[in-house]
């Protein structure tokens, strides 16, 4: 045996006996809930409902020890402690986790998808009727069928005939009709949102008077601007050569973007750190109970 | 007619949405469309899990390598989409309780959202955490810097980083008033609202016209490679 | 009879002291303020009703001159808010809105075309007083506009914009050649490709993770087509892995096509292009586990980014990859060109089709966006030439009709042509 693999059997060892001793022992890794009997109004139906309880719950009246909740915890634990594995290198803890996570997230999608694009926006609008008998009882009885609501369901189901061996070219219909959509609602909202009101906002006066004197920190501010808005413009002009005068304005140009790809990479540092905080305190304090104890 | 009729319906669909923007009766057209969009979308959900238990079917059966892992993530997959499609032990809503199909997908209690919760949520957190490790990793490689460009982007960065901490504020609160500029802190507020939004300005500016020649590339057909061959 | 004297002058200290602390302790007393000794408060003045510009004839803007007891400060004002009724021909005067103080205007949105409204407003103060009510005179009308003309200056700018883009595609198609400068990262995506088949490895492509109702999605698309058609010329494997499925549809057509194109149909493999999961990090996490484990030598990301940019970069440095970015989020930007060999910035994206294509009317298309960029600069020079001699000739009192002309302009410029005004006056 390698000794890394000993290496790594021995924390393994060590690491699974310490969790097991103070699992035993109560002192970690436990969920508890709180249970409630639901029983609505002007109604025979009835049902237990779980809510989270803290650990300094336990041992109360309707509180009790979770076994869904306590394996969830586990699993979550375990799964972190597996993706982070990923950071020394490719194994089969990552492996198995990263096939459970491709899985259940598409899955999640599926799930979605159905209940908030076909049955909440679809089946809602074209059927609200029958929705409102099943499974949303909540539509107003006024609301009447939207029959527009066919346009997508033609689009969705033209969508499908790509499964068929030779239907393949009707599914090019709906995607033609969504790229066009896109293309030209994308054209008037860029062009006036982050083509005219970025001229807007950029239109300063270079000499500014505040006061009755000369402001320079504000003149300069906005000289400098209009310097670098101008100068990273010209960089990105495609149907010119960078020689000439136009060389050192497009260097300008550059530097100016470097200075704002600096800024935002240092201000998302902490960012980042304070996300690897939240899963440590997760491990230390919702699992292993060394930290913030409720 | 395969890709003619494609082309005429994404320049007919584009042009009607770019008129409907400057007339108030038409105004809300545009967010229709997403509505269908998000409608079509779920109704393509069906190729892609089709294509999903095919790519992992086919490597389960001809036992390639790696099969094993396939088979995990075609069982969370269907576990999963029951889980969420069926509602399983999800209990009725409060205000409806005769309806059991009532309650939200994602009601605590259920099989979904339980899958939810202990494992999408945790998985996906530890990822976005794993960035603390890969940014680190990303400046050190840019701490080499070989050109005056990277040099800038490694002491803006740095100056940036620097300005958000406490430790930062320690460094240059020595300095006297009359260079409280030098400061950190407010070198930050100079590097972000001066430099900073000059360039994000203009990088705005130019996805704006590029937007604008993309979308027009598509709509007068001169563009057509999404489309496919006839 | 001094000690008489003393306790005299004693008593009057006291007295003196006494009153002079009840004047001073005067001030602190319970005496009711100037605010809270009113007794009846002001109204509102100078009511009127405008329609609303640019909808669908069901909103008017109601608009009046603050009362003389609403004051900026808080502890000086009396007027605490504005109640806003409103009656038609058939209804008497019922409670719409209540505005705060010291705005002077409501937007009703509850109208119907064509139909008369009127509107009284009630200033309500301190200790539940009210004014009279200010009442307009006349009706107001909401108008139905078919179009909306705070959008006109716009509408042209965008003609203009779209004419130079659609004029010089015209031009290239005709047959005058464009030069077009060089852009490193697309140079290098078949230096890219040929690194991968001398290593006997794959090339990877990531076309973001958002659908295709975003513009960098489909942008990514056209780049693909020209990335495969290299790798159809190569024989060099590509896999797409996506995160949606019509993403999926629309890779698989454009695929195809390029394999077509190249004349290599027999090595297009749909399989090469799947769908992995919707989930951004269930996505990232499948195509880092593809990296690490199939290796590719190159890797090509292009499209819309959030987070999972740096994992893919850094998953890509990690097993030595040329890598080749390419995104219009500015957020992600720093991180692609941090840890990419070469990044294409924002605008460069969009060029990137029409670069490697190298087709006439697509190179035709760049020239009108630069076209654009001049259009957009020289907006910003005559602006903030205007804004700074409006300033100068305000500061120096260059005379009232050179100052007026100056601010008249840039206002202009700035609120009709850049602005929401439009049209309008």
């Amino acid at each position: 045996m390698k000794n890394s693999s000993l290496l790594w059997l021995v924390i393994f060892l060590l690491a699974g006996g310490y969790l097991i001793f103070r699992t035993s022992h109560g002192d970690m890794g436990i969920s508890y809930v709180k249970v409630t009997t639901i029983s609505p109004e002007k109604s025979n139906v009835q049902w237990t409902q779980y809510s989270k309880a803290s650990k300094k719950e336990a041992g109360e009246e309707n509180v009790q020890f979770s076994w869904s909740r306590t394996i969830g915890l586990w699993v979550a634990a375990l799964s972190t402690l597996a993706i982070f594995s990923f950071l020394y290198g490719d194994n089969v803890f990552y492996k198995i986790s990263e096939s459970v996570f491709i899985g259940a997230s598409a899955g999640y999608a599926m799930a979605v998808g159905f209940w908030d694009g076909i049955v909440n926006l679809l089946l809602r609008n074209l059927t609200p009727g029958l929705m409102r008998e099943s499974i949303i009882p909540s539509i107003p009885k006024e609301n009447h069928a939207d029959w527009f609501f066919i346009i997508p369901l033609i689009l969705g189901v033209a969508m499908l005939a790509r499964l068929l061996p030779k239907g393949g070219w009707i599914a090019r219909w709906p995607l033609a009709f969504f790229i066009g959509a896109t293309a030209g609602f994308r054209l008037v909202v860029f062009f006036h949102a982050d083509f005219i009101i970025q001229i807007q906002s950029t239109i300063l006066p270079l000499i500014v008077f505040t006061d009755g004197s000369f402001d320079w920190q504000t003149s300069l501010k906005n000289i400098t601007i209009i310097i670098g808005v101008l100068s990273c413009l010209v960089y990105f002009f495609f149907s010119v050569e960078h020689t000439g005068i136009i060389r050192p304005i497009s260097r300008l140009g550059i530097w100016f973007l470097m200075i704002t790809f600096g800024a935002g990479f240092g201000y998302t540092v902490m960012g980042r750190i304070a996300l690897l905080a939240a899963r440590l305190e997760f491990l230390f304090s919702d699992w292993l109970w060394l930290i913030d104890v409720e | 007619m395969k890709r003619t009729v494609p082309l005429i319906i994404c320049s007919l669909t584009g042009f009607i949405l770019i008129i409907s923007w400057f007339l108030p009766a038409a105004e809300s057209w545009g967010e229709k469309v997403t509505h269908w969009f998000d409608i079509v979308a779920a109704f393509a959900f069906v190729l892609g899990g089709a294509n999903l238990l095919k790519i992992h079917l086919q490597k389960i059966s001809n036992r390639r390598i790696g099969w094993g892992y396939s088979a995990v993530t075609l069982t969370a997959f269907l576990v999963t989409l029951l889980a969420g499609l069926f509602k399983i032990n999800v209990n009725p809503s409060m205000n409806y309780p005769a309806y059991s199909w009532s309650g939200n997908y994602l009601d605590e209690g259920g099989l979904l959202w339980w899958i939810y919760e202990y494992l999408f949520v945790p998985l996906s957190a530890t990822l976005f955490a794993m960035l603390a490790f890969y940014i680190t990793s990303a400046a050190f490689r840019a701490f080499r810097a070989k050109n005056i460009e990277a040099s800038i982007l490694l002491f803006t960065a740095f100056l940036i980083l620097l300005g958000r901490t406490y430790a930062g504020s320690l460094i240059t609160s020595g300095l006297p008033d009359s260079l409280a500029f030098l400061r950190f802190e407010n070198l930050t507020i100079i590097i972000m609202s001066v430099f900073n939004l000059a360039g994000s300005r203009a990088i705005t500016i130019g996805i704006a016209l590029g937007v604008v020649t993309t979308s027009l590339k598509l709509l007068l057909a001169v563009d057509r490679s999404y489309l496919g061959s006839d | 009879m001094v000690q008489h004297s003393i306790i005299k002058s004693c008593c009057k200290s006291v007295v003196v002291i006494a009153t002079l602390l009840l004047l001073i302790t005067e001030g602190y007393s319970a005496e009711p303020s100037p605010v809270e000794k009113k007794t009846s408060i002001q109204p509102a003045k100078n009511i009127t009703i405008k329609d609303y510009p640019g909808d669908l004839g069901t909103s008017l803007i109601i608009e009046w001159e603050l009362s003389e007891d609403d004051q900026n400060d808080p502890k000086k004002s009396f007027v605490i808010a504005y109640e806003v009724y409103r009656k038609t021909e058939k209804t008497e005067y019922k409670f719409l809105s209540q505005v705060t103080y010291q705005k002077n205007f409501y937007r009703d949105q509850e109208c119907e075309p064509d139909k008369k409204y009127w509107y009284q407003v009630i200033a309500i103060g301190k200790n539940n007083l009210q004014s009279i009510p200010l009442e307009s005179l006349n009706p107001g009308i909401p108008i139905l506009q078919w179009f909306d003309s705070r959008r006109g200056w716009i509408g042209i700018l965008m003609l203009f914009s779209c004419s130079l883009v659609v004029y010089f595609i015209w031009i290239a198609r005709k047959g005058k050649k464009l030069k077009i400068r060089k852009i490193a990262g697309l140079d290098a995506v078949e230096e890219a490709v040929g690194r991968a088949t001398e290593m006997g490895s794959s090339c990877l492509f990531v076309p973001g993770i958002l659908d295709v109702n975003d513009i960098q999605t489909i942008a990514g698309i056209t780049i693909l087509s020209h990335v495969a058609e290299v790798t159809a010329e190569y024989e060099t494997d590509m896999i797409v892995p996506t995160c949606r499925s019509l993403v999926m549809t629309m890779a698989r057509e454009a695929v195809e096509t390029a394999y077509l194109s190249a004349g290599k149909p027999d090595a297009y493999n749909e399989d090469d292009i799947y769908y992995l999961t919707d989930e951004q990090f269930g996505y990232v996490a499948g195509i880092q586990g593809t990296m690490v484990r199939d290796k590719p030598a190159a890797c090509f990301y292009m499209g819309a980014f959030y987070a999972e940019s740096l994992l893919l970069a850094e998953t890509g440095n990690s097993i030595g990859a040329i890598q080749i970015a390419g995104t219009a989020m500015p957020s992600q930007l720093p991180f692609f060109v941090a840890a990419c060999d070469y990044t294409l910035i924002g605008e460069e994206l969009f060029a990137a089709s029409a670069y490697l294509s190298g087709e006439p009317d697509q190179l035709g298309s760049l020239k009108g966006q630069d076209y654009g960029k001049l259009l957009c600069a020289a907006l910003i020079i005559i602006g903030c030439t205007f804004a700074t001699l409006s300033s100068l000739a305000n500061h120096y009192q260059w005379g009232t009709g050179m100052e007026s002309s100056f601010s008249s302009i840039q206002t202009y410029v700035s609120e009709n042509i850049l602005g929401e005004k439009g049209f309008r006056p």
